[in-house]
């Protein structure tokens, strides 16, 4: 422990009380990775803060000694943006978990960022309410991750992000101050890029959120199609009809042995595809478009439809694609989770081409995806203890991302940059565009101490004039960063 | 819920252990469902955590006072079990990790002289019984009020303290007769297992079990023979004790069709003899086959079928899925499919029941604080549902409990699932329920 | 100024001048605006985009302005990919044209746009209407923002799809930014399907609580609404419902909001329009701040996602009003005489102001970008 952090560790014992701080190294250890366990860094200190007040306080005693933080919510993360500094203090938001208002006249809910995602929909249920983003980690991932992460799910496709659900947040900025950012009021919309930041530009520590009226009716139908291609012909035709679904997930033959493994969902034999399309909304409304997009399923060649009668049912269609990440685990002993985004008309292109990339390297590959959007969550499998495996692995899912960005996607729908992506960074956007991007983060924190290392594979000099830098970046040249 | 035919880990090497880690993706599924993560909010106070812990230790991080704090915190409640995705098993993994304190770890003198009392006590019905004489006269003389006043208890031990608290009112103690036989033509016989503390402490938890086993068409079997079937010891990492207690259990129960079990800590600890004794060849196999003929009170009758009639009992209750019948042994459907099938009964469910209400077998007599907290939080989701009857299928969830609402100043009537099905089977006017409290 | 304006005529073929206007330069492609960029700032010109000019007058005027950046001639409709309803505009676009052809292919940006703006200012004023409250504003549905910077660089974020977290949104931080940033060449917007019906449903109230009552039973329905406006002014309070889809639904929003409602496929004649008068004021509070609001305000024009319009002759002193407003919510001057519109009182409490300083200091050190017309001065 450097002598900066041994200071920090007495100030925030006396701040929080001995219960508050973790020194010891074997319990420090058990922070040191977040949901995504290959990257991991043993964090200086973790601090268990009770509310925003201490957070800032936190914050500028870390910016006063000069020590980087970074803050957890559940650590759920995929991409690594809450993997802490061995050098800094990680602080844990697991403890700001009261839910300390709920309006429903103005449906809205005012929590504190460490609740539970689902448990702001529990608080509202009865009242007729809902908290509309619900990635597939709900059960467990807290508000503030999804405010960091801008969190979708698979409903996203008709309710969008969690930009789109958020009315304002108060903020400790990464210099201390605690800051109210609302979208309603008048100047930039700091909040829209806060939101989705992953933690470089300050801390959530209250956050309204904006309550999602129960959908009158909700209808869930599962089609069987013989090939991929015609799972994705039939969600061309639903998307060209006019119809947007609140969610359409595809699940290709893989991926449905494995969830047959582990769940036995009982999916109809032999199919090469299954699609998952729910409608919510008014009823009749909800009825007129089912009869549609049955219509639509079976033109495009589904073999077999099912329609859920009732909640228990459309449980079980839910289960298989639920399950499908961790059933993977069954049928390979080691995978990777993949996250790219594709216009959602090059679906059928691209995963020919996966599919090219599986057989030429030998390495499979499952694909489950939010068809809907376009959102591939391509699952890698390999053996881990076979030499070399992890590499290929590694080497076909990198190849996935450059297929997105060949069709015009993304390196990542929900998952994040964090760690993990910042390499790909440069392969979608220009250096003048992260270039240009880091400006909001000089602005918001020029000293570069909070989640320092996360999205930007090269932090930018805040002091530095605007243009493109020539020649070797100085940091680079210290030895401080790292172009990849 | 241990399959029987898991070989056993030997110690202190334990080959499966690596597998088992791994399995962990790091998910955190596992923390809403953990008490101690409810509570505290701390990595290495939830499953995911003790698991990297126990990786930690695994890669030759030795066991530290700082290590045994968070595997002791843990309550064994296994939810984390019913909740993970991955199928980890972290039943498995605490009971080895338990053990291995156990071996390896010196605990503190006070610590360990708290251990050995409760260990030299609650497994065995004569030291209970023996305990309830003294205990039902200083009830009598009111000094269990005057004791809790002074605060006399709460400083000198946290533990006896919670051991007072806990204490049930206790009323005459009848004992069951060694075969009670089946009413109206015999479709079973079944062996009964009447606990230690269900025996010395809910006496009439056993007396219904029996009374509905009968009416239900079961020659039930009681034999004398029987002790304590070693729960208490399997989940604290007492492994040899709970192998001895084990055998003995065996012993006892060959020669029937199913051994019915009405305490589901006892149940599911009954349901692991194959795994526990399967490095001893001479009790591996009969071990595996009495596992496999255990099965839990409600488990069992809707295995069967009902039978006798049912008379309506207009009652509200609010019904408790105790963690060792919900997690280790899955059952869940059960007990509510029986209870709502009384005419008149009205099932209300509990806020949060995947969570443990804290009792969790020893731990809120080595833990207390801790227990204290979990128990008002479910005392407080119980209230909400404004039931007047608590069913539980535990007797240390029951007792916790009611506990935790008195704490708060609101009695309520508990009763097992047997109890109610018995009042239902008998006809008994539902004041003969309401009446009780622990 | 006359270097200037021979630099700016070497990159760039539309380059005027006159007295009333100074410099004006109109690049044709996003590389000719970079150009043009990058020679203002070689010759610190102060530089005000402006797209179709319907919303110039809106906000203080700047305190400086060397040169107008004219968007108009940029106006390629880029891609519009229907399968994937999304859509790649250039800046100057005006919206009508990108509206006709969206609705070719039964598609449209749910902007409720001015058919005259173009897509560059609908994105710098975050221009939106009664749709607000479904579908959001610009900030909700730009899914992707090419810019060029106050140094001439050309720099994007977001993409082509809807879905996408990869890096900063620069779209939501731009939506609404007045030009103070950078000067925005293209946009991509999500699109929404046209829908098969659409019903309004009207209703009169002379009383403010009534008009709210109605107001809180749509939207705690499931109607599932489009849009739910209101119109006060002249005593009487008018409350709108859209309700779109593949079905009709105006029999259940008729029965929310009482006897005397009516329904009609067209909107009635004040649906998304601002209250007249030469003082504009933007109001936003909460949807249960409505009657306080009516109560406040002389004509206002709501949306029930929170948001809407109040307005007062151009020669009365906008101070009581605002204050009253300010004391629920938040009102901002939109357009005013230059003694409102250069007063003090313009955008009231902004409590984010030395972050946005911060920010504003990043993209435009110089200050050179549409200065003094925005919040707090920028």
């Amino acid at each position: 422990m450097t002598e900066a952090v041994s200071g920090l560790a007495e100030r925030f014992t006396a701040l929080l009380g001995p219960g508050g701080v973790v020194t010891d190294p074997v319990r420090l250890a058990t922070y040191e990775c977040d949901g995504l366990t290959n990257h991991r860094a043993r964090p200086a200190l973790v601090v268990l803060p009770d509310d925003g007040a201490q957070i800032a306080e936190i914050v500028r005693a870390c910016v006063a000694a000069g020590v980087p933080y970074v803050a957890r919510g559940s650590g759920t993360g995929l991409s690594g943006g809450a993997l802490p500094r061995t050098d800094g203090v990680l602080i844990v938001t697991s403890r700001l978990r009261r839910v300390l208002e709920v309006d429903v006249p103005n449906q809205r809910a005012v929590v504190e960022p460490g609740v539970i995602n689902l448990d702001v929909s529990r608080a509202v249920r009865a009242d007729g309410y809902y908290f509309a983003p619900d990635p597939s980690s709900q059960q467990i991932c807290s508000v503030g991750g999804n405010v960091a992460e801008n969190s979708g799910g698979a409903h996203c496709l008709k309710y969008g992000f969690t930009a789109h659900h958020v009315l304002s947040c108060e903020v400790v900025t990464p210099e201390g101050e605690v800051v109210e950012l609302r979208a309603d009021d008048p100047g930039y919309d700091l909040l829209g890029v806060f939101v989705g930041a992953e933690g470089t530009l300050g801390i959530a520590t209250k956050v309204t959120v904006k309550l999602t009226r129960l959908p009158e009716t909700v209808q869930t139908l599962l089609a069987a199609f013989d090939s991929i291609e015609r799972g994705g012909t039939a969600v061309s035709a639903i998307i060209g009809a006019g119809v947007v679904p609140a969610a359409i997930e595809m699940m290709d033959a893989l991926s449905i042995e494995a969830a047959e493994a582990s769940v036995a969902c009982g999916y109809p034999p032999g199919a090469g595809a299954v699609l998952i399309v729910e409608l919510d909304g008014p009823a009749a409304e909800v009825e007129h478009q089912f009869a549609q997009i049955r219509a639509l399923c079976e033109e495009a060649g589904a073999f077999e439809i099912r329609v859920a009668a009732d909640d228990a049912a459309r449980a079980l269609i839910w289960r298989g694609r639920k399950s499908a990440f961790a059933a993977v685990g069954r049928i390979s002993p080691a995978y990777l989770v993949q996250d790219g985004v594709i216009p959602r008309t090059a679906l059928p292109r691209v995963l020919a081409r996966i599919d090219a990339l599986s057989a030429e390297s030998g390495v499979r590959v499952a694909n489950v995806f939010h068809a809907g959007d376009g959102n591939l969550h391509p699952l890698v499998l390999f053996d881990d203890a076979e030499p070399g495996a992890a590499e290929r692995a590694e080497q076909v899912s990198g190849a996935i991302l450059d297929l997105c960005i060949e069709h015009g996607g993304s390196i990542t729908g929900e998952h994040g940059v964090g760690v993990d992506k910042a390499r790909y960074m440069p392969r979608m956007f220009t250096a003048t565009d992260l270039d240009t991007m880091q400006m909001v983060r000089c602005g918001f924190d020029p000293a570069g101490l909070c989640n320092p290392g996360k999205i930007y594979p090269t932090p930018r000099l805040c002091g530095e004039a605007p243009g493109v830098r020539k020649g070797v970046h100085p940091l680079v040249e210290q030895g401080k960063a790292d172009l990849f | 819920m241990t399959a029987p035919d898991e070989p056993a880990a030997p110690a202190p090497a334990v080959p499966e252990l690596p597998k088992l880690l791994d399995d962990c993706v790091h998910c955190g599924f596992c923390l809403p469902t953990c008490p101690t993560y409810v509570l505290w909010g701390e990595e290495m106070d939830s499953p995911r955590g003790r698991i990297h812990l126990m990786r930690q230790h695994a890669e030759g991080a030795p066991l530290g006072e700082a290590m045994v704090g968070h595997f002791d915190a843990c309550l064994g409640c296994m939810a984390c079990v019913t909740a993970c995705p991955s199928g980890v098993r972290y039943d498995r993994l605490i009971e080895i990790t338990r053990a291995e304190v156990e071996r390896e770890h010196d605990r503190p003198l006070r610590e360990r002289a708290i251990r050995a009392a409760v260990f030299a006590l609650f497994p065995y019905p004569r030291r209970l019984r023996a305990l309830r004489g003294p205990l039902r006269l200083y009830q009598r003389a009111g000094l269990d009020r005057l004791v809790r006043r002074s605060g006399l208890l709460e400083r000198l031990s946290p533990s006896l303290a919670a051991m007072e608290r806990l204490a049930p009112a206790l009323g005459p103690a009848p004992r069951l007769p060694a075969r009670v036989a089946a009413r109206g033509g015999r479709r079973a016989t079944v062996g009964m297992l009447t606990g230690c503390v269900q025996r010395e402490f809910f006496p009439g938890v056993n007396a219904a079990t029996a009374r509905v086993l009968a009416l239900e068409g079961c020659d039930v079997v009681i034999p004398p023979s029987q002790g304590c079937c070693g729960a208490l010891s399997l989940h604290s990492g007492r492994e040899d004790e709970a192998r001895r207690f084990a055998r003995r259990t065996i012993a006892a129960f060959e020669g029937v069709d199913a051994i019915v079990v009405n305490a589901a800590g006892c149940g599911s600890s009954m349901k692991e003899y194959g795994a526990l004794l399967a490095d001893e060849p001479a009790w591996a196999e009969r071990a595996a086959a009495l596992a496999g003929r255990t099965r839990d009170f409600a488990e069992y009758l809707a295995e069967l079928g009902p039978r006798a009639e049912r008379r309506p009992l207009p009652v509200s209750i609010a019904y408790h899925d105790a963690c060792h019948l919900a997690h280790a042994q899955g059952v869940r459907a059960q007990p509510r499919a029986l209870l709502t099938a009384v005419p008149g009964l009205e099932l209300r469910e509990i806020a949060d029941p995947d969570v443990c209400c804290g009792s969790a077998g020893t731990y809120n007599l080595l833990r207390p604080e801790a227990a204290g907290e979990l128990g008002d939080r479910k005392a407080a989701n119980v209230r909400a549902t404004a039931a007047e009857l608590l069913v539980a299928a535990n007797p240390g969830c029951s007792m916790q409990i009611a506990t935790a609402l008195r704490r708060r100043g609101a009695d309520i009537a508990v009763a097992h699932t047997a109890e109610v099905l018995d009042a239902s089977l008998r006809g008994l006017d539902p004041r003969t329920l309401l009446a009780r409290t622990t | 100024m006359a270097t200037a304006r021979t630099a700016l005529e070497k990159v760039c073929g539309d380059v005027r001048a006159d007295a009333e206007h100074g410099l004006t330069a109109a690049p044709a492609s996003v590389e000719e605006a970079a150009a043009v960029m990058r020679a203002a700032a070689e010759h610190g010109l102060a530089v005000l985009p402006q797209g179709a000019g319907t919303r110039a007058h809106w906000g203080p005027p700047a305190r400086r302005r060397d040169l107008v950046l004219d968007t108009r001639r940029l106006d390629r409709l880029v891609e519009h990919a229907a399968g994937d309803l999304v859509v790649k505009a250039e800046a100057g676009l005006p919206m009508g044209r990108l509206a006709a052809a969206l609705a070719e292919r039964g598609q449209r940006l749910a902007l409720d746009a001015d058919p005259a703006s173009t897509v560059g200012g609908t994105v710098a004023t975050g221009a939106a209407g009664p749709l607000r409250l479904l579908y959001g504003t610009p900030r909700d549905l730009v899914i992707g923002l090419t810019l060029v910077r106050a140094d001439g660089e050309i720099a994007r974020s977001g993409g082509k799809v809807v879905k996408n977290v990869a890096g900063y949104d620069l779209g939501r931080l731009f939506a609404g930014s007045y030009g103070t940033l950078g000067l925005i060449v293209e946009a991509t917007f999500r699109l929404h399907p046209r829908p098969a019906v659409s019903a309004y449903v009207t209703a009169s109230y002379t009383d403010p609580d009534a008009a709210h009552a109605a107001v809180q039973a749509v939207l705690h329905s499931p109607v599932h609404p489009s849009a739910v406006e209101v119109a006060a002014g002249g005593g009487g309070i008018a409350v709108g419902v859209l309700a779109e889809g593949a079905t009709d639904r105006s029999g259940a929003v008729a029965a929310l909001l009482g006897p005397g409602a009516s329904a009609d496929a067209s909107p009635p004649a004040w649906w998304g329009r601002r209250p007249g008068g030469g003082i504009l004021i933007e109001v936003t509070g909460r949807p249960t701040d409505l009657p306080r609001l009516l109560r406040a305000a002389p004509a206002l024009a709501w949306s029930a996602s929170g948001h809407g319009w109040t307005a007062l002759p151009e020669d009365a002193d906008p101070a009581p009003l605002l204050a009253a407003l300010r004391a629920i919510g938040g009102a901002v001057v939109r357009t005013g005489p230059a003694r409102v519109m250069q007063g003090p009182d313009v955008w009231g409490p902004l409590p984010a102001l030395p972050l946005m300083r911060r920010v504003k200091d990043q993209f435009d050190p110089g200050h050179r970008l549409s200065p003094g017309r925005f919040a707090g001065g920028i």
